[in-house]
Order: structure tokens, then sequence, then C-alpha cells
């Protein structure tokens, strides 16, 4: 019982770490705006493509 | 010098022309793992918010929605060069705004007839100006005052500085002037392009700011009532507000407002919620005192982006109907006084105390930041956080609740901005003086906001006396949303040519003088 605790305790563990170091990476280096960045002119092509009802 | 722990020379985290920063800053240790937590925190709100599929739906429907993709690196740009306490405030503001931005955009198109189209919902939205008081809203505790211009364009101008500029371009292919502010001509462009969600039961319109916001409530409201099928009230709040003769109007206003929505929602006004939120209006108004009274010290601790955008959002939007906004008051003087008593500062080095005084150009509202940061000019307060400081009434008594449309009708009259670019000379000149010399400020920084006609005609004014008093006067003209007149370096130019010539100086630090950001959002 011990065991299982201490090894479910180790991947548990290990998941934090794994976390913390990919979303940290993504943190410090900007990642996330960086792909945002290139998902931005996509959006612009769409928008542009939409019907409005234009009206003063 | 104060010592900075980390980076120090922010201009190496630009990449030329591009639109977004090549690494995070490096805080040292404790505040980089912080910051990373509110990042973290950040995305969340951000994730709760875009897993409902109705906001996905909006997300490609209105085309200003995609600006807040850019949240993240908003909060970067304010919180440039921040440590410790300061950083702590900065987040304590800004996740709260940006949680609060969310949950209005959720309601927003929960209620919209294009997107989620709840109708029931629908019914108990009052829909209110983005440049509004939200007074007469203080006492509908079972109605939602949401604000459609907030998000589409004030809002989106602080992500991203073009986000005005197709909106803009709309409003002049349909003949409206291309000088009045871009302000009210890019809500009005939204409105046109049939860019705003459609919702509500009625719409409260304010006579805010100027002529130009007026045009824009004109465009607005012909939409509203002739397409959409929305009742519009006309709050028109005296422009003299210091004038006693006035006062019975404008209270006489505040009824006739509160009328409207209890005839077009079928609510009744309650005042146990009205003294509540009166209450929290008082506790925000008693800590930006104390917030401006640490700014007149050698050791200002609320000031900057820190004091200008918490300030719009609590006094004007929020108005105390929301208590989150009163623990976040209390958990920034707490912070402020904690590095008030240990005498810290917030940059590496201060050399100037100024005044921010004018209409902060929007596109580029982390511009305090980078005084700080780049020439140690201390921007200790700015007009638009010099807004009223009255104690309104909360205890409920029948002359209380007569009082109590006076109070609001007072701070629909003292709206930020409003306050200072109308109301006399007095407001505009002869206090900003007087908060010159009450802050011992050497500066004043002078935003020319080219298309606001309210100020234009005062600056020989404002120059002789700052002749007179000995201050240094700084101009810095820009067009408020409409960064393609005046670029974020034509900005920042003004400011340097001033502080190389006239000052004869060195920036603090260089790499910050001149970045090549047209392209960034």
């Amino acid at each position: 019982m011990m065991k299982t605790c201490l090894k479910l305790l180790g991947k548990l563990a290990l998941a934090a770490l794994a976390f913390f170091v990919v979303t940290f990476t993504v943190y410090f280096f900007n990642l996330d705006m960086k792909a945002t960045a290139l998902l931005a002119p996509w959006l612009e092509k769409w928008y542009d493509h939409l019907e409005h009802n234009q009206y003063l | 010098m104060n010592k900075i722990r980390g980076d120090i020379h922010y201009g190496n985290l630009y990449k030329d022309g591009a639109v977004v920063r090549k690494r995070r800053e490096w805080r040292g240790l404790t505040d980089t793992l912080y910051d990373y937590s509110r990042w973290l925190g950040i995305m969340a709100i951000l994730a709760k918010f875009i897993i409902k599929p109705r906001n996905i739906k909006a997300m490609l429907r209105y085309r200003w929605m995609a600006n807040y993709l850019a949240v993240p690196m908003m909060v970067d740009r304010h919180t440039q060069g921040l440590r410790g306490e300061y950083l702590r405030i900065c987040h304590t503001e800004q996740d709260l705004i940006i949680d609060d931005v969310a949950k209005l955009l959720d309601n927003l198109f929960r209620g919209d007839r294009r997107i989620g189209n709840d109708t029931e919902f629908s019914k108990k939205v009052v829909l209110v100006d983005e440049n509004e008081m939200t007074a007469v809203m203080m006492g509908f505790p079972t109605l939602k005052g949401l604000s459609r211009e907030t998000p589409s364009t004030y809002v989106s101008v602080l992500l991203n500085q073009h986000a005005a500029v197709h909106y803009i371009d709309v409003a002049q292919q349909f003949g409206l002037a291309g000088d009045v502010c871009p302000m009210p001509e890019a809500e009005a462009g939204v409105s046109i392009d049939d860019d705003a969600p459609i919702l509500g039961a009625c719409a409260v319109q304010c006579n805010t700011t100027c002529d130009g916001s007026l045009l824009s409530n004109g465009v607005i409201s012909r939409r509203l009532e002739n397409v959409d099928g929305i009742p519009v009230f006309q709050l028109a709040a005296p422009l003299r507000h210091r004038e006693d003769d006035v006062q019975e109007y404008a209270a006489q206003e505040i009824r006739n407002a509160i009328e409207f929505i209890e005839k077009h929602t079928g609510e009744k006004w309650d005042w146990a919620h009205y003294f509540e939120c009166a209450r929290r209006v008082n506790y925000a108004t008693r800590c930006r005192l104390e917030w401006l009274e640490m700014n007149k010290t050698p050791y200002p601790q609320v000031f900057g982006s820190n004091l200008a955008l918490y300030t719009e959002t609590n006094y004007m939007a929020i108005c105390g109907k929301i208590p989150a906004f009163e623990k976040a008051d209390r958990k920034i003087s707490q912070l402020a006084q904690r590095a008030y008593e240990k005498k810290k500062m917030a940059a590496r080095e201060y050399r100037h105390r100024a005044i921010i005084w004018g209409v902060q150009s929007h596109f580029y509202m982390d511009f305090l930041v980078w005084l700080l940061n780049c020439w140690g000019i201390v921007p200790l307060t700015d007009m638009l956080s010099m807004v009223s400081t009255r104690e309104l009434v909360t205890e409920d008594t029948p002359e209380n609740r007569e009082q109590a449309y006076y109070d609001m009708a007072w701070l629909t009259e003292n709206m930020i901005m409003r306050n200072r670019t109308h109301g006399g000379y007095k407001v505009l000149l002869d206090e900003l003086w007087e908060f010159t010399q009450e802050f011992n400020a050497d500066m004043v920084i002078l935003w020319e906001h080219m298309s606001c006609k309210a100020l234009d005609g005062m600056h020989g004014m404002f120059e002789e006396r700052a002749r007179q008093l000995g201050i240094h006067l700084v101009w810095v003209s820009h067009d408020l949303f409409d960064p393609r007149i005046i670029s974020r370096q034509g900005v920042r130019d003004q400011i340097n040519n001033y502080m190389r010539t006239v000052m004869q100086e060195e920036p603090v630090d260089p790499t910050l003088e001149i970045l090549h950001d047209e392209e960034s959002w």
C-alpha cells in the first residue's frame, strides 16, 4: 500500500514537473504570444469575407 | 541608484518590426515565478472563457474579438520593470479587470441575438455607454448594466494599438468627419459595421465628453431604436458641473433615467442595494486618496498605469457594484503601505516628478511605464485619476434618499475626463497648478489629443502659466485611438527631444529610447 502511494506521488511529482517545464518554457520565451501572432492574419482574412449589414 | 533584480535593459526584449517580444522579462527568481503564476491564472481565465461554444462563435463573428488574443501581452507591457509590491499591485488590478471583462463579454454573448440569444437574460440587460458613470445601475441588483463599447473599442485598443483602425475607416467611408475624436468615431464605426452585439431591454446613453461623443451616440441610438427595437434614454448631465444651480436639473435627469429603466425592465429601484454600493464607492475613494497622499511624498507607491487604468475601471465602470474590487482596494493599500514603510522605489532612478495632464493616448497606455523606465520620470498622477473625492451618503433615511439622487448626478457629471475637460477654466487649468504644488512636481507632461476640441484652445494658457511657475511643460501630441497619425515612437520622440535638448540628460535605459514597435500589438 505504502509502495503504491509512493509510486503515485512520484508520478504526480513527475507530471507536475513536466507541466512546469513545458508551461514555463512557453511563458518565458513568449511562445503563447508568438503562436497567436501567427493566427491573427488568418482571422483578419476571415473577418474580411463576412457579410455585414452596414447602416448609418 | 536603486537596485533592480534581473533584466534592466528592457529595449532588448523587443524585436524590430515584430508583433510580439522576443521573450518575457527576467525579474529575479521570486518575482519571475510570481509573474509566471499570474500568467497561468490569466491563461485559466481565457481558457474558461473560450471553452464555451457561444464564445467561439462570437470570436468568429466579431472582428474586435481577435484583439483579445493579446491579453497576456497587455499585462507584460504594464508590468515592465516592476518588481516586488509594484508587480503585485499591478497583477491584483489587471487580473481582476481581465476577469471582469471576460464576464462582461460572456454576458454580452449570452444575450446577443446573433450568438447566445438568451431572451430571458436579455430582458434583464440595460446597455450603458463606455464613457458613462454607471451610478444609475447601483440600485438595480437584478439587472445587468452592460457596455458594448467597452470591449469592442476601449479595451481592444489597450490590447492592440491597431484595433480601432478598421472601424475609424468604416465611419469615415460613411461620411463622418475625419477630424473628430477617434474614440467615439470608432464606436460609431462598430455600430455602422454591424459589429455590436444586439441585446438588452433598453439602453442609457450619456452626453459624456464632447461633440464627437454626442455624434457617436446619435449614430448608435439610431440603429438601436430603428433597427434593433431597443429604446434609448439620453441622460444629459450638465457640463458646468461645479455650478450649484445645475445640480437640481442633474438630479432630475437621474430620476428620469431610473424611471425609464424601471418602465422597460419591470424592475424596481432597491435602496438597500444602492446604499451598499455607495459604501463601497466611498471605500474606493478613501483608498485612492490614501494612494495620492503617498504620491505627494518622496516615496510614491500607486502611480503610473497602476493608478490610471485601475481608477478608470473602478470609479466609472464598477461604481461600487462589484464587491471583488473592494477586496482589491484593500490589498493594494496593504501592499502600498508595506512598500512605503520600507521607502521602496519602483525603478532604478527617480529624476523628475511629473503630473500627467490631458487626455492620454489610448493606443499607448503603457507610455507611463516607459517614462519611468527610460527617463526616470515618475508619473505621480494623471488627469483621469483626479476625479470626485466627495463622500456619498450611505444611511437609508428619507433625506438621504433625496440626497442620493444628487450624489448619483454628481458622479455622472464628474465622470472620468469630462470632470476636467468640461466645467470651466478652474478644473482644467487652475487645479493643475495646484496639483503640481501639492505633489511637489517639477514637470507636467501634457497630452495634446489633436482631435480633442475641448483642450486644443487652451494651449497658450498652459504655456504661459508653466513659464510663470518655472515648471517644465512637455507637450505630447497624439490622436488617441489612431496610431497612424502619430506612432508610439512619434510619442516617445517628443519626450526624447525635450529630455536631450532642454534638460540635457541621458536616458536611464538607453535601449528604450527608440523602439521599432509600429507593427506591435
